[in-house]
């Protein structure tokens, strides 16, 4: 068988091999990703929303502000600084201002504070500036020297403004939502990735589906048609060798044809080239049974006769058999009367019983008993039945030909007086005969059983009692 | 004198059978192969076709003769017996006799077989007491010299029982053939018609002798 190759990045075994590695990956590379979308979105939706507003300036202004305003005052009176500040404090409203003299008394508040000393010891200078240079310090404080840096004058002017004003947040260009979008985009990503896996399964549980369904026999002489092949990967190797294995039960069903026709005519020629012979035979032992013989003659060809005939039988049956165990016999089922087929096989029967003395009785009800039956091989289980009463149980003079009830079932009963299957060493010819019974029957899901002692036989068809669509139904006329 | 067209290859059984056949009064035109049958046939009363034949096979012969002579009643002859074989054959033949036959058994059926199809070889048939001319569609008692007079249904009946001679009829196969149509369970119509049938044709209406019961299969009449 040819097998298609396949490339590795074709096949279903890398596509997986991707899958798995962008599951590793998703962790250490969605989320830093989706952090950076999150953030490039938030840009994109978010346009700034106004121009930076500090309303008091950077800090490092209001720094430069203070120590400028501070130098300013170099020769300023305590009343001039007083009013500096006043003014200032309307320039910074949120700001509060103060200013301490040489003897570290509190001057002009504006406003006033609760927790401001009134007079600045050493220690609470030292502690007031240690607070205020910590940078999470509520309030931005800058002091300076009023005079300038080279402190040409011992007082200090003091301004404190809450950070809040100088905080970036508090003017963010875009607010704070740089992240807002984070969930969304790797719920995204985690969706997708999904949606790829699913597809990846989906599509080789499709394709595994589609060959189940080709597998199926549907084509006709039950051989599964051909499927088309899809991708070259495994399961396309598979389509592949699938319709490999088509194509040869295909060519086997074909040879397997012509051997069966050719069996036949072998069969067919075989069955004349024998019973030619034997009909030359039986017209010669007709001939000659017309010459004047003596009683010895006589039986010699009588005998002769009938071998002839139990040749002949076992061949036909020889045939049959064949026909029947190769399964080659079709059957066409059909419900009808099996009774009716009864009587009519009897009354042909009927003149060979009366000639070899045999008494039949007939029991059978009026009523139609429909089964589902082959017709032709129906007749022939009577047949090979009522042959084998002729040959075997003769001695007993009698047939009967009944219906009983067994289990709620009609059953078809075939008795005579013979002396029984096993005792007879003449039931050797019986053995292919109700083999062939036995295969039809069953073909017909009908049970056969069979009773014998030595004072007789009884073989009786009944249904299957298994198969419920066999039921023997007694139906009414119309 | 009837003449009887038979088909068969074989020397030994054609020589045979054509013997046995003129024996008994019949005329019998023998061809080893079936390529003359249909020229040959028209002058038949009746066709005997072997299966195995050389050349065109046996079915196909009959086939073409039933074809060309609907009428023509065949009678197929064959050493196959397999199952398939007779099915195939009785398609179209109106009998079937298997090698290797009794040459009275041929004979039967050769008789059944022209009888069925109006072209019984003798003009009067003798039953018990009375004689039967069925071309004529007469029946006259010996004993008493009177012709018996029967109803359209009675005549029927009887003829049905006279073309299948010496074979048993279920009464489903009579009143199919006679009525036309399918027997239903329990209809009495033929019983009753078989009755009077009797009384106008046994010497004993009671214990008849002519028309046969066979207790539970059906009737027979026999020579």
């Amino acid at each position: 068988m040819m097998r298609r190759r396949y490339k590795f990045t074709q096949s279903l075994l890398s596509h997986y091999w991707l899958l798995l590695l962008a599951a590793l990956l998703f962790i250490p590379v969605a989320i830093p990703a989706s952090l950076f979308a999150s953030w490039a979105v938030n840009r994109l939706v978010s346009p700034p929303a106004a121009p930076p507003v500090y309303k008091y300036g950077t800090a490092y202004e209001i720094e430069q502000m203070w120590h400028g305003e501070a130098e300013r005052l170099r020769e300023a009176t305590d009343a001039d600084i007083d009013a500096r500040l006043t003014e200032l404090k309307r320039q910074y409203p949120d700001a509060s201002l103060f200013w301490i003299d040489g003897e570290g008394n509190t001057r002009l508040q504006l406003p006033e504070s609760p927790g401001r000393p009134a007079r600045w010891t050493a220690d609470e200078a030292v502690a007031f500036m240690k607070e205020r240079a910590y940078e999470k310090s509520e309030l931005f404080t800058v002091v300076a020297f009023v005079g300038g840096k080279e402190r040409v004058r011992p007082e200090m002017m003091v301004l404190e403004l809450p950070r809040s004003f100088l905080s970036k947040s508090y003017i963010s260009l875009y607010g704070n939502r740089d992240t807002a979008y984070f969930g969304y985009i790797l719920a995204a990503m985690f969706v997708f990735y999904a949606a790829i896996s699913y597809g990846f399964i989906h599509r080789i549980r499709r394709r595994l589906l589609k060959l189940e369904a080709a597998m199926s026999p549907t084509g006709h002489s039950g051989i599964p048609e051909p499927v088309a092949i899809g991708r070259p990967d495994e399961i396309g190797q598979l389509e592949a060798a699938f319709n490999a294995m088509v194509d040869e039960l295909t060519r086997s069903k074909q040879r397997e044809k012509e051997e069966e026709a050719l069996r036949q005519r072998l069969i067919g020629s075989i069955s004349h080239d024998l019973r030619t012979p034997l009909t030359v035979i039986s017209s010669h032992l007709y001939t000659l049974a017309k010459e004047p013989l003596t009683d010895q003659g006589r039986q010699s060809v009588a005998l002769m006769e009938q071998r002839i005939g139990d040749l002949d039988r076992l061949l036909d049956h020889l045939l049959s058999y064949n026909l029947l165990a190769s399964g080659r016999y079709a059957l066409s089922m059909k419900r009808m009367d099996v009774l009716r087929i009864v009587r009519e096989c009897a009354a042909a029967w009927y003149p060979l019983w009366e000639k070899e003395g045999i008494e039949a009785e007939l029991a059978l009800p009026d009523a139609p008993l429909v089964w589902t039956v082959d017709e032709q091989g129906f007749r022939r289980v009577l047949d090979n039945l009522f042959q084998n009463v002729v040959r075997h149980a003769r001695e007993g003079g009698y047939i009967g030909i009944v219906t009983d009830q067994s289990g709620g079932r009609t059953a078809l009963a075939i008795v005579d007086r013979g002396g029984g299957f096993s005792a007879e060493g003449g039931a050797k010819g019986a053995g292919l005969g109700l083999a062939i019974v036995g295969l039809l029957l069953k073909q017909m899901k009908l049970k056969l059983k069979i009773d014998s002692s030595q004072r007789g036989t009884r073989v009786s068809i009944s249904p299957d009692p298994d198969d419920s669509t066999d039921l023997a139904k007694t139906d009414p006329p119309f | 004198m009837l003449s009887i067209l038979y088909i068969e290859d074989d020397a030994d059984i054609g020589a045979w059978v054509r013997r046995d056949l003129e024996s008994r009064g019949y005329k019998v035109v023998w061809l080893t192969n079936g390529e003359r049958a249909v020229e040959e046939a028209a002058a038949c009363g009746l066709a005997i076709v072997d299966v195995m034949l050389p050349g065109l096979d046996g079915f196909t012969v009959g086939q073409r003769l039933k074809q060309r002579y609907p009428q023509l009643p065949i009678l197929m002859l064959s050493a196959r017996t397999a199952i398939d074989d007779k099915l195939a054959g009785l398609r179209f033949a109106d009998d079937y006799v298997t090698k290797p036959f009794h040459p009275d058994e041929l004979a039967a059926r050769i008789e059944a077989l022209l009888r069925r199809t109006g072209q019984a070889p003798g003009d009067m048939l003798e039953l018990n007491h009375l004689c039967v001319y069925e071309r004529e569609n007469r029946i006259v008692n010996r004993e008493t010299g009177e012709e018996i007079t029967l109803t359209g249904k009675q005549h029927q009946i009887f003829r049905y029982l006279l073309r299948h001679l010496g074979q048993i009829v279920t009464k489903e196969q009579m009143y199919e053939a006679v009525w036309g149509e399918p027997y239903i369970e329990g209809d009495k119509t033929l019983m009753v018609h078989i009755r009077y049938l009797r009384e106008k044709l046994e010497r004993d209406p009671a214990n008849p002798q002519v028309i046969e019961t066979i207790r539970g299969i059906g009737y027979r009449v026999k020579r």
